[in-house]
């Protein structure tokens, strides 16, 4: 059943990454270069810490809730070096910044918006069920305080399904995890609807 | 010195000396259990106020405030300490996404809420405690002589 579902999501997943990047790209006018097959995997609550890892580093992240046919909340979240570069590419007017000034901050909270609502228009698209994004919130901080609001916002307590990806852009490699965190009634809403009976 | 890291949902303990640390409190509550006598100290991570019916807490009681008090102090006891010599102190609960506020406030608020109320049941006195704003925190607490320290970006550590 696990493995069902893992198959199931790494669908959708890469269907709803590859929408979320090709508006990147589009963002970043085509100087995105390449993206890594996502990674989709679903973790126990014990395992997230290790899975984390440097749960002191800081990191921009993104929290979107999700309302309509399906509900629930999805995140993305990028280290601030990955940020950084985002940000470097998107403003792009020779002036520094970063995560911490105004400007840099509602660039990356832009930029997971986009992401976030591109990767719910394709499963929307796929299954004809509304899901309305709410207006990003940012919060740029320890990567274990980012994490676990974003679970405890979301009644994650139990597994939650993660899809890391990585692209490069002008040569350097970012890191972004989108994360996907519909309630166990929503996934039999999203299978029921693609015909793929219990997942 | 030893320093024992405290994950989300975890419950340590440590007697005599050493550091128990949990890293990037964000909405979730640390709390730290001392009896200086004894010299024992527990730590935990509290993610949720409230276990739910319908599952077992039974994995990880330290999860929730409900199920993490009785636990805690369990585990102090085991390590010798005595119920009526505890203090805690508390850090955490932050609010990070503004966009996150119900009705019933955040899930931090809720968090900090709930830990005191369930530590009232066991008349164990809150000694100190940085709770609530809205930014991350990493808190050391220092079994040998109870001090714990609060660390947050771009801030000042302090002592509580």
């Amino acid at each position: 059943m696990i493995s069902r579902k893992v198959d199931f999501l790494r669908e959708l997943g890469t269907i709803g990454m590859g929408h979320a990047t090709t508006a990147l790209s589009e963002m970043l006018q085509g100087k995105l270069l390449r993206l890594e097959v996502p990674d989709v995997r679903i973790l126990y609550f014990e395992e997230l810490a290790e899975y984390v890892g440097g749960l002191d580093q800081v990191v921009a992240g993104v929290f979107i809730q999700i309302s309509g046919d399906v509900s629930g909340h999805m995140a993305f979240i990028l280290p601030v070096e990955s940020a950084a570069v985002l940000i470097r590419l998107l403003v792009g007017d020779g002036q520094e910044h970063g995560v911490f000034d105004e400007l840099g901050r509602s660039a990356i909270a832009e930029l997971g918006n986009i992401m976030v609502t591109s990767y719910l228009n394709a499963l929307a698209a796929l299954t004809n069920l509304v899901m309305k994004p709410s207006i990003p919130g940012l919060a740029v901080d320890m990567a274990g305080a980012v994490w676990e609001s974003i679970l405890a916002g979301a009644q994650v307590d139990d597994e939650v399904t993660l899809i890391r990806t990585e692209f490069f852009a002008e040569g350097v490699a970012i890191h972004g995890n989108i994360i996907f965190l519909p309630g166990e009634d929503e996934f039999r809403k999203i299978a029921d609807v693609l015909g793929l009976g219990a997942v | 010195m030893q320093e024992v890291f405290v994950n989300m949902g975890q419950i340590r303990g440590l007697a005599g000396a050493g550091i128990l640390t949990t890293v990037g409190l964000g909405s979730c509550v640390g709390i730290a259990l001392y009896d200086s006598s004894a010299r024992v100290g527990i730590m935990g991570h509290i993610f949720l106020p409230r276990s739910r019916p319908d599952r077992s807490a039974a994995e990880l009681p330290g999860k929730y405030a409900d199920t993490a008090i009785p636990a805690l102090v369990a585990e102090a006891e085991k390590l010798g300490a005595q119920r009526h010599r505890l203090w805690a102190k508390l850090a955490g609960g932050a609010n990070l996404f503004s966009n996150l506020a119900g009705a019933n406030g955040n899930i931090g608020q809720q968090n900090v809420q709930a830990v005191l109320e369930h530590l009232k049941l066991y008349n164990i006195p809150v000694v100190g405690k940085d709770v609530a704003g809205n930014h991350g925190r990493k808190m050391r607490f220092y079994v040998d002589s109870g001090r714990v320290t609060v660390i947050a970006i771009g801030k000042e550590p302090i002592d509580i």
